[in-house]
Parts: C-alpha cells; structure tokens; sequence
C-alpha cells in the first residue's frame, strides 16, 4: 500500500516507536495477569514494577495448579464451555437457515432490509431491561439456576450475529451454482444443504466462535439467574471470597482462566473479527 | 437476489422470528406491565398506576446514576473513537511486523469484562500495585485509585478505554485498507499536505466507517455492567454507580421489581433515542 509516498527515514523510526507503545498498552493488562498468575504469593509485593519473569522473579506454575484442582472453578468452568456450546448451537441452528432465507428470497411483506434491521435491533436492548422479567419468568418455570435458562437466554443475544452474518456470507456466494442444482431437480433444502452450507462454512465457524466468546463472556443473565449448580466461570471469578483481599495471585490466575478461551477464539478468526463485531457494516 | 420456488423461505425464516418475538417482546410486554404495580417478592402485587414513573423523577439515586453514566459514555465514546481514528492512520502503511502487531491489538476486545475488572483491582490497587508502586519511585507520589469518588471513575474509564480502544482501531483501519489507491494518486499531484489529504479526502471517505464505530460504541456503553461491578462496585459511594447497576440493584438486591422495571424502561427510552438518530443510515446498509 503505497499510501504515503514520501516517508522519511526518521518519520519512519518515530511511526515504529508509536506502534510499539501502542501494542505494548493494548497488552499491558494481559501481561500483567500472565506475570502475576506466575508469581510466587510471598513474592507478590516484594517484586516491582511491571515484574518481568525470570529476571526479577522464578515463574511458578502452583497458582495455576491449585486454581485447577479447586471443585469450585473446575465445576463452574465446566457449566461456562456447557452453556456456550449449546446457546451457540441453538443460535446456529436457527440463525444460519434465517440468513440463509433473507439472502436468497424475496419477502414481501416486509421486505428483506427490514427484517435484517428487526434481528439486529435486539442487540440495542439493554439486557438489564428484561433481566428482571426474565427472572420471574425463570421462577415460574423453575428454570431458575439452571443451565438451559442461560442456554435459552445466550442464544437469543447472540442470535443476531447469526442471522445477520449468516446472510451476508450466502449473499457474496455465486447463487448461479444453486441454480444449476435446481435446474437438475435439486430441492431449495438440498442446495442449502449441499452447495451453499459447505461454501460458506468457514464464515459460519467464525459466526460460531463469536457467539462461544459472547455467551462466555456473559455475565449480568448468569449472575441474575444462577446461584450454585449453574453458576458460570465469570460469576464464581465476581463472588469468590478470597478475591476481594489482595491474593493477587489467585486473582489474575482466574482473569487468565476467564479470558483465555475467548481470546483464543479471537486469535483464531482474526479475519472475520471486524465483519463479525459490525454485523456485516464493514467488511475487513 | 433469489431462487424461485421459495419453498422453503418460510420454514428456514420463522422459528427464528418466533424466537426473538417469544424471548424478547413477551419479557418487554411483562416488565412494561410490572412497571404500573408494586411488586415484591412474596407479597401479592398492587396496581399503582403511574407510581414508579412518578417516582424516577424525586429519585436523587437514579439522578446520580444517570448523571454517572451520561458521562461515562460521553468522555469514554469520544476517546476511544479519538485515539482508535489516530492508531488507525499510524497503522495505515508498510511497516514490519505489522500483521502481529493487528493480532495483538485484537486481544482486549474479546476479554471477559469480569475478569478486566478484576485485573483491575490488582493494578489500581493503593498499596503497592503496579501502577502506584512505579509512581512512587518516579515522583513520590500515588493516586487513590479506588478510594477517592473521581479517580474511581478514572480507573474505570481507562479500563473501558483499554478494552475498547482497539474495536475502534481495528474497524477504522478496515475502512482506511478499503478506500481506492488511485485517488490517492491524483490528490498527491495537487495538494503535498498531508493533513489537507486527511481532512478534504480520508476522513469524509471513511466517514460512514466511523459513524458505524459511533454507533455500535454509544449502543454497548449504555449497557455498562461487568467492569464497573467488578472494579469498584458503583463505589465509592455511588460516584460510579452506573445506571444498569443501580437497576440491577433496585430489581434483584432489593427485589422491587415494579420500580426495576420502570428504570428499565427509561433506559431503553433513552438508547431508543440515540439509535433513531442513526436509523436511517443504518437502513442503508443493509440495501
């Protein structure tokens, strides 16, 4: 990209530098975490500054292994991959055929656009808004603490993502292929299936990650509506006791526990992370 | 657009449709009934017609609420887009490394918020945190963190600015990539200053990029939770106590559902507002 043509020697060191510090605060905070997930407790305060291991301190691995073999987080982290996977396969399951349909139909009576715009309106509602009915609702059904409310609940908000993501991958796709197929007496469900489904997969999985990352990072619905059998990772990370005093160590080896899987994920589907996080508003 | 048969259009579009409208208009028709009653748990509920309306404006709490999160969205919205648009065009040439350096900056947004707080807590802890203990050996001085009602809400803002900073960034640079090289050429020829290419070129082209920024930005502060009840609680006192939190509180700390749900209400009333300021354009789009 031959955006600036002429660029000094010096302007260019100064641009590297500024590059530099802006990488270095974007991942100050993980550092951090990683660092003092890896020191030893007596040594938490003794250590100054930003604590670089090896040098100023041995890395250990206990905190991470208490942290592991606790009940408590092994249990809610279990429940957090457990109300991801299935809020993020019903959300899939009926978000990827919607988008599907808005992409290769016409609908009259309300015209495409609009429909698309209905979906992603639910992402404006703030959740605070139907916490409250939805927990009494959640009461009368006994569904209160369990797992299947959070499932219900996270594939609802995370929804829109499929829909309107789903939509815009078949719409790029050539409809000429499942014209072919029809002509050769292939069902519209069969071209789905067949042709469209496999070609625009490897957006879908990327759809699929998304949702995973935001139904893990959840947090006011599990809070709200959990107390112990279906309580998830964030809210055991928010109400553990020995959090609130200054056990460092403890501290950042959850943060790493809680952020880990979906910073992965991110890491993972870079390519699809602007068009994912604006619904299709800008391609990146 | 569009195959013909279009057999299977209804079947594939409905149970998502019916979805949504059971999970999202039926709640908001029930809190829009709970907010004309009393109710608490365990005691039956009493119609009270306008009351809980009546009651948000002598309520000095939500007041402090939503003065609190009226500025929180202001000052972090327009930080965050400041620095993402500047980050962007540092970003916008060749530079080694620079694939790396978009992954790295990818990461903040995808962290629990929960957990940023709690990072948080360790960083801006007084006594002998990181950040207190390298301003000590530079100046001899440290900051109260959490304990003085403004830099609280500094601690909080800079958590939200860190985290989402690089959503700004990440998407602006999406739009700059996209804008065609050759009227780049022509500007050259006429015009040597960068910041005239900036203003009467770049930035009206990546314009609708930055407005869309804007509006996912302003959409999502309103919904401001996680951090802030991991960080600092809405404390100290309620200097950061932002409105979701004190409607969480009022509805499932002290279980007055009826007022929860008129709070609710005015909140979404005023997010309804900001985004009918964009619809149009949000419209457009999706063509």
């Amino acid at each position: 990209m031959g955006v600036v043509r002429k660029q000094s020697k010096g302007l260019a060191v100064i641009r590297s530098i500024l590059a530099l510090l802006v990488v270095a605060w974007a991942v100050f905070l993980i550092y951090w975490g990683i660092v003092t997930s890896l020191k030893p407790p007596a040594e938490t305060f003794t250590i100054s500054g930003i604590s670089v291991p090896v040098i100023q301190f041995r890395p250990t691995l206990e905190n991470w292994k208490t942290e592991l073999s606790t009940r408590e987080s092994r249990f809610t982290l279990t429940n957090s991959i457990i109300v991801a996977v299935f809020a993020t396969a019903v959300a899939m399951l009926l978000g990827v055929p919607a988008g599907y349909a808005l992409a290769r139909f016409q609908f009259r009576r309300m015209k495409n656009r609009d429909l698309t715009v209905w979906f992603l309106s639910q992402r404006v509602l703030p959740p605070v808004v139907v916490v409250i009915p939805f927990f009494l609702l959640m009461r009368a059904l006994k569904l209160l603490d369990t797992q299947l409310a959070l499932i219900l609940l996270n594939a609802t908000f995370t929804l829109p993502f499929a829909v309107v993501i789903s939509r815009q991958a078949f719409q790029e796709l050539p409809v000429e292929l499942e014209e072919a197929a029809a002509v050769d007496g292939c069902s519209d469900f069969a071209a789905f299936v067949r042709i469209a489904f496999p070609l625009a997969a490897p957006t879908l999985v990327a759809v699929a990650a998304i949702c995973v990352a935001f139904t893990w990072n959840e947090f006011l619905f599990a809070l709200s509506l959990t107390s112990l059998k279906a309580k998830t990772f964030p809210v055991y990370l928010a109400g553990a006791e020995d959090t609130r005093g200054v056990q460092f160590w403890f501290m950042a080896t959850r943060a790493m526990l809680a952020l880990g899987p979906p910073t992965i994920l991110a890491l993972l589907i870079q390519r699809y992370i602007v068009r994912g996080l604006t619904f299709g508003a800008v391609k990146g | 657009m569009g195959l013909k048969s279009g057999r299977i259009k209804y079947p594939f579009i409905l149970p998502s449709m019916i979805w949504v409208l059971a999970f999202t208009i039926f709640p908001l028709i029930y809190s829009f009934g709970l907010s004309f009653f009393r109710v608490r748990l365990g005691r039956p509920a009493t119609f009270v017609g306008l009351n809980n309306f009546a009651r948000i404006f002598s309520d000095y709490k939500l007041g402090n609420s939503l003065r609190v999160t009226l500025m929180y969205v202001a000052v972090t919205v327009s930080i965050q887009l400041a620095l993402g648009i500047l980050i962007a065009l540092l970003f916008h040439q060749e530079m080694k490394g620079k694939s790396i350096f978009r992954a790295l900056l990818i990461l903040p947004i995808f962290c629990t918020p929960v957990a940023v707080g709690y990072l948080g807590l360790t960083i801006f802890y007084e006594e002998g945190g990181p950040l207190n203990s390298i301003l000590m050996s530079l100046f001899g001085w440290k900051i109260p963190w959490l304990s003085s009602p403004f830099w609280a809400w500094v601690a909080v803002l800079l958590l939200d600015i860190w985290q989402w900073t690089p959503f700004c960034f990440l998407v602006i640079l999406a739009g700059l990539q996209s804008l065609p090289e050759e009227i780049y050429d022509a500007a050259y020829i006429d015009s040597s200053s960068e910041w005239e290419i900036f203003r009467k070129i770049t930035f009206p082209m990546v314009q609708p990029v930055v407005v869309i920024v804007l509006l996912l930005r302003l959409i999502e502060s309103f919904k401001i939770f996680d951090v802030i009840y991991s960080l600092t609680g809405g404390g100290p006192g309620t200097a950061t106590e932002v409105y979701s939190l004190y409607t969480y509180r009022t509805g499932l700390k002290f279980f007055d559902f009826g007022y929860a749900s008129a709070l609710g209400y005015v909140l979404l009333a005023m997010v309804m507002v900001v985004v009918n300021l964009f619809f149009r354009r949000v419209r457009q789009v999706y063509e």
